[in-house]
């Protein structure tokens, strides 16, 4: 299992992105910044580049806030100050020592990503942003507010002479602990991206309810990201006070948290050097060039973000970053998914459908205000067999498939999963009795490689260790490791999903309009596909389709819906000489 | 009038169109007809101007109007109506109606021409002229929207599924007004599920499947085809 | 009782302009769903121009300076909605709005404490303060009251009556029915910035004397303005109206009862606090949009 886990063990000639490339230059810039001025004997640069390289730490967490986990925060700059003012307080108004006052530090900072995602579960996107940054607005009010604490106005000195004496190689321990933090938060952000956390991430970040389907919960995922990023965040902001000498409200004004968010906007959103990028140019070269013109340097940061958003919208690395992908990838075709990759080494037994039910819907009942989308439907899937679900638009197909996977609930009714009541489950726990699905527009998350799009569904397989049974999990890592999902043509998303759902060791499919914009051949191929997945995984599948041809073709039994209500069901050809169902052929079909 | 040109297109990785061609000439009507998720709206949203096709070309007026957007087009005298009634529910039903025309250059007096048109084919209309239009029914909203259209006096008319959630009987005199709207001369697309209803009015019609043209020809011919294909899924269930 | 009066008056007057923040918010969100972050910004060179453009006390210029000072600010937004507009065709990048009307504000905010310094302009009033239920209430307070009101109804009138101000809500109700219309709607949308601008500049002209006119109290005034929005109902102006006057009134209140320094901090606790809640605000019509 560990070899499935951490992938990226074989690095193939062109590569997927240039994380790790990034990531090592990134480590370099940041402690080659922070040593050499201080080997140099050089106090002012030193200084800078501290600081520099602590921002820098900030905004690569942001980044992965923001990109990996899809949280909009615009109020890092908070945490970071919480981190900060709870080591000035602890330290030096109550003189404990600093590793206790660098530790409530954290947490101070922890307590602040706690209340960040709060909100998060309920409100997304700019609300959400709004909501961080306002709360970065405030938090230098409540410093002065506070002044019995805080010291108002004044703030507080301390002292940390000790931390920035050189030490055995000339190197102050503050200068290694800012080059570690720096360098950590580039190992965490490129890191976290082959680990089963980061891939959830991404996944509850695009797609809530593939998410769902995948057993993830999307709040879950959110709290984590904002905690992880906080603690990073706090230990930055538990350093700065001994890089500066003391804190005060005015250098945490809300100006430094659009600092943070649009030094990862300038660099490229998602991309390691980014930020590194990003506080160079909005920070340190306006701290340079505009040397004697102090009060130019906001208006310079105002205008940079600006022309960078009209030039180069994928931000600068990430403008660099595109030029290469595309370089590449006119040098090298799309990879072309075969499903012989699926079923390799597999024998071909022949498991016929059983006689217990997979899904059994007794007298479902949904309406949506006054409209009613399913009118106490019955519904009896099989296990094992391929179960065709048709009808017209806005027949209740889609209200079906998202009762049985918990996406919305019915309002009277049973719903037994494999046996499991389902009424009253949240979606990720309905997965984990066994449910998978596809989506009618697939999910597929471009940052992650095809691999990683597969690897997902292997992700979310319970306490599950063992080797899926006689698939080739080998050979299809080799194979699709390192190729970016982005590429791939639809026909073979739709493959990719179905893999992840086979792999997840679902044995119920619910398939979604999964052979629209399949070209006549992927159709064929794909009814192959369903076949094999039957007769030689022995899965449960739920088949909802336009397309009769194909559901004729591989389906056991077939339901028809119509307004809400199960208007036929049976084998194909009950269901085909069933008078209730002839508008079907003439509205559908034919017409 | 309007000549689609192997047209492909589709949703961002996702194609829908292959390879799809027809014209209409001024004053016919002209149904498109084919399973749900055949690519029938998706071509009108591409005539119109959402959907940039990726290959292919739609020439209007022996212009090529594929890369203009979807305002221009309108402007130029294509008109699509979208699918499920839609108007704009939080105004009048004559305040829609001068919406209708607002973009386009028509006088005063045209748009009282047209309005009295209007509302004498649909007397409810009228009648339910200063009420907002999230109080009309489906098939009141549906009369609106064409109305909506009308007013604009468009050389060609896409009409998407303008039966989608009203009840049947609602269609003949839906129908009926678009007949009569073509005489004057426009071109009409029609996409419809109830084809033995639309067939009635057209005159040439289209039988799309999976994304391409599969039948075409007149209404007669199309009832041919359709009475010699209908046990078809029988058959290709047991083969 | 003459707590509650003060508390009153002075909140109901310092909620219409939190309001009138809020309508000149709706109007842009409501026609291109972007929510300018320099809103603020434009309420505070609104005040600007009536320190710049008043040299006399006298009540003739003043209301002869009012259209100018409005339509000067309605021309820099107009500016600012080509920029803000101009990446958004892109649709990969729809979110591009958030940062370039971030930037704009942080230029305004930077030109400003360049040309000024962090000191506040003080612009007299032109009108003597008056008594409301005992209370001394600057005219401008009283001033604002009343251009919130006017507003209001000038922009239902406009958005309900005149045939553009229909194209304008038509935007808002349902984009593509809009777009098959043939409306011009990047037209349209520039046109909702401008009257964005003039909403704004006659309101920080009009409450001059009593806001803080420098380069950072922009973001505060946006923030209230947003929270009012938010309470009220995202894209309704009426809801704008009752949500500047609730934030108004509960920020007095946590002035008398807890510290003019936690008027900001309750006011995040309201936004969050409805959010939770209520995330469609009071007035909102829960997802109305259709997909």
């Amino acid at each position: 299992m560990a070899a499935v886990t951490d992938s990226g063990t074989a690095e193939r000639p062109a590569r997927l992105n240039s994380d790790a490339l990034q990531m090592i230059v990134g480590i370099l810039v940041i402690a080659l910044t922070t040593f050499i001025p201080e080997l140099a004997g050089n106090p002012y640069w030193s200084h800078t580049f501290q600081l520099v390289n602590l921002f820098i730490a900030v905004s690569i967490l942001q980044n992965i806030l923001l990109v990996d986990a899809g949280q909009a925060s615009f109020g890092q700059g908070a945490i970071f100050g919480m981190a900060a003012y709870m080591v000035g307080i602890a330290f030096g108004t109550h003189e404990i020592g600093y590793a206790a006052a660098f530790l409530c530090g954290v947490l101070a900072a922890l307590c602040g990503g706690l209340l960040f995602a709060l909100p998060s579960l309920r409100v997304q996107g700019f609300h959400l942003g709004f909501v961080t940054l306002s709360a970065a607005i405030v938090f230098p009010e409540i410093l002065v507010a506070l002044n019995d604490w805080t010291n108002g106005i004044n703030g507080i000195s301390l002292s940390f002479s000790w931390l920035k004496e050189p030490g055995t190689l000339g190197v102050s321990p503050l200068s290694l602990m800012i080059a570690a933090t720096g360098a950590a938060a580039l190992i965490l952000q490129v890191g976290l991206r082959r680990t089963v956390l980061g891939r959830r991430m991404v996944v509850a970040a695009l797609s809530p309810e593939a998410a769902q389907s995948l057993g993830i919960s999307p709040g879950l995922m959110r709290a984590v990201a904002f905690l992880i990023v906080a603690a990073g965040t706090g230990v930055a902001g538990a350093l700065y006070p001994a890089v500066v000498g003391f804190v005060s409200p005015s250098a945490f004004k809300f100006d430094l948290s659009i600092l943070f968010f649009f030094a990862i906007i300038v660099g490229g959103r998602g991309q390691p050097m980014g930020p590194i990028v990003g506080v160079w140019l909005l920070y340190l070269l306006p701290n340079i060039l505009l040397a004697e013109f102090v009060h130019y340097r906001l208006l310079a940061y105002g205008f940079v973000t600006l022309l960078v958003v009209l030039m180069f919208p994928d931000g600068i690395v990430g403008w660099l970053e595109k030029l290469r992908v595309n370089r590449q990838r006119s040098r090298r075709d799309g990879p072309i998914l075969h499903l012989d990759q699926l079923f390799s080494g597999r024998e071909a037994a022949n498991k016929e459908p059983g006689e217990r039910s997979a899904i059994e819907v007794r007298q479902g009942y949904k309406a949506f205000g006054k409209v009613v989308a399913l009118d106490r439907v019955d519904l009896t899937v099989r296990e094992g067999e391929i179960h065709g679900l048709i009808g017209a638009n806005g027949s209740g197909k889609t209200s079906l498939l998202n009762v049985l996977t918990g996406l919305s609930r019915i309002n009277g009714g049973t719903v037994l999963v494999n046996g499991t009541d389902i009424s009253g489950l949240p979606a990720h726990r309905i997965s984990a009795l066994g449910l998978g699905r596809t989506f009618q527009k697939p999910r597929i998350f471009p940052s992650l490689s095809i691999w990683g799009n597969v690897q997902i569904g292997l992700d979310g397989r319970g306490g599950d260790h063992t080797q899926p049974s006689a698939l080739s999990i080998d050979t299809l890592r080799d194979e699709l490791e390192g190729r970016s999902a982005d590429w791939l043509p639809h026909g073979q998303r739709r493959l990719v999903e179905v893999m992840r759902v086979v792999l997840k060791e679902a044995n119920i499919l619910l398939l979604d309009e999964p052979a629209a914009g399949l070209s006549p051949d992927e159709r064929r191929e794909f009814a192959n596909l369903l076949r094999n997945v039957s007769r030689r995984l022995g899965k449960t599948v739920v088949l909802v389709e336009h397309d009769l041809d194909l559901v004729w073709d591989v389906a056991d039994r077939i339901t028809v819906l119509d307004a809400g209500r199960v208007i036929a069901t049976g084998t194909p050809t009950e269901v085909a000489r069933n008078p209730a169902a002839q508008p079907l052929f003439v509205g559908s079909k034919h017409a | 009038m309007l000549e689609v040109e192997g047209v492909h297109a589709g949703y961002g990785n996702m194609p829908v169109l292959r390879d799809v061609s027809f014209s209409v000439a001024p004053g016919e009507i002209i149904l498109i007809a084919g399973e749900n998720g055949a690519g029938k709206s998706t071509l009108l949203r591409t005539i119109a101007g959402f959907i940039t096709p990726d290959r292919g070309c739609v020439r209007f007026d022996g212009r090529d109007i594929a890369a203009m957007t979807p305002e221009a087009i309108s402007r130029s005298g294509l008109r699509l109506v979208l699918d499920g009634h839609r108007v704009f529910p939080e105004m009048s039903v004559y305040d829609n109606l001068r919406l209708g025309a607002a973009a386009h250059r028509i006088s005063a007096a045209e748009f009282r021409r047209s309005v009295d048109n209007i509302f004498s084919v649909f007397s409810i209309l009228a009648e339910k002229r200063a009420s907002y239009a999230r109080d009309l029914s489906g098939g009141q909203q549906q009369m609106l929207a064409l109305a909506q259209a009308f007013v604009a006096q468009p050389k060609v008319l896409l009409c998407d599924e303008p039966s989608l959630g009203l009840a049947q009987a609602l269609l003949p005199p839906i129908l009926a007004f678009l007949k009569k709207w073509a005489e004057t001369g426009t071109a009409i697309v029609i996409v419809e599920q109830h084809i033995d209803i639309a067939l009635s009015v057209a005159d040439r019609a289209i039988i799309m499947e999976r994304g391409a043209t599969r039948l075409t020809g007149s209404p007669d011919e199309l009832k041919q085809a359709l009475k010699m294909k209908d046990a078809e899924p029988v058959t290709s269930g047991n083969g | 009782m003459d707590e509650l009066a003060i508390i009153l008056v002075r909140g109901l007057s310092t909620g219409a302009i939190f309001s009138l923040i809020a309508m000149s918010f709706n109007v842009v969100y409501s026609s291109s769903g972007v929510l300018n972050f320099a809103q603020g910004n434009m309420l505070v060179l609104g005040g600007l121009a009536a320190h710049l453009l008043l040299d006399s006390t006298s009540v003739g210029s003043w209301f002869a300076m009012l259209p100018v000072a409005a339509i000067a600010i309605g021309a820099v937004m107009t500016v600012q909605g080509y920029v803000t507009l101009l990446p958004m065709r892109f649709q990969q990048h729809s979110e591009s709005w958030l940062i370039s009307t971030m930037a704009v504000s942080v230029i305004i905010g930077a030109t400003m404490l360049l040309l000024q310094g962090p000191i506040a302009r003080e612009v007299p009033s032109v009108f003597p303060s008056f008594r409301v239920f005992g209370t001394r209430t600057p005219a401008p307070y009283a001033l604002a009251a009343g251009l919130a009101v006017v507003w209001y109804v000038a922009l239902r009138w406009f958005l309900r009556r005149t045939l553009t101000g229909l194209a304008i809500s038509a935007l808002s109700q349902d984009i593509d029915a809009a777009r098959t219309a043939g409306l011009p709607v990047r037209r349209l949308q520039l046109l909702a910035f401008t009257i964005s601008g003039l909403i704004i500049g006659s309101a920080g002209f009009v409450a001059a004397p009593v806001l803080t006119i420098t380069g950072e109290s922009g973001v505060k005034y946006v923030l209230n303005g947003f929270i009012a929005s938010v309470v009220g109902g995202m894209g309704s102006n009426t809801g704008a109206l009752f949500g500047g006057a609730l934030l108004g009134v509960l920020t007095m209140m946590t002035t008398y009862h807890v510290g003019g320094e936690f008027q900001n901090l309750l006011a995040l606790l309201l936004l969050v606090g409805v959010l939770m809640i209520r995330p469609e605000g009071i007035f909102g019509r829960s997802s109305a949009r259709r997909v």
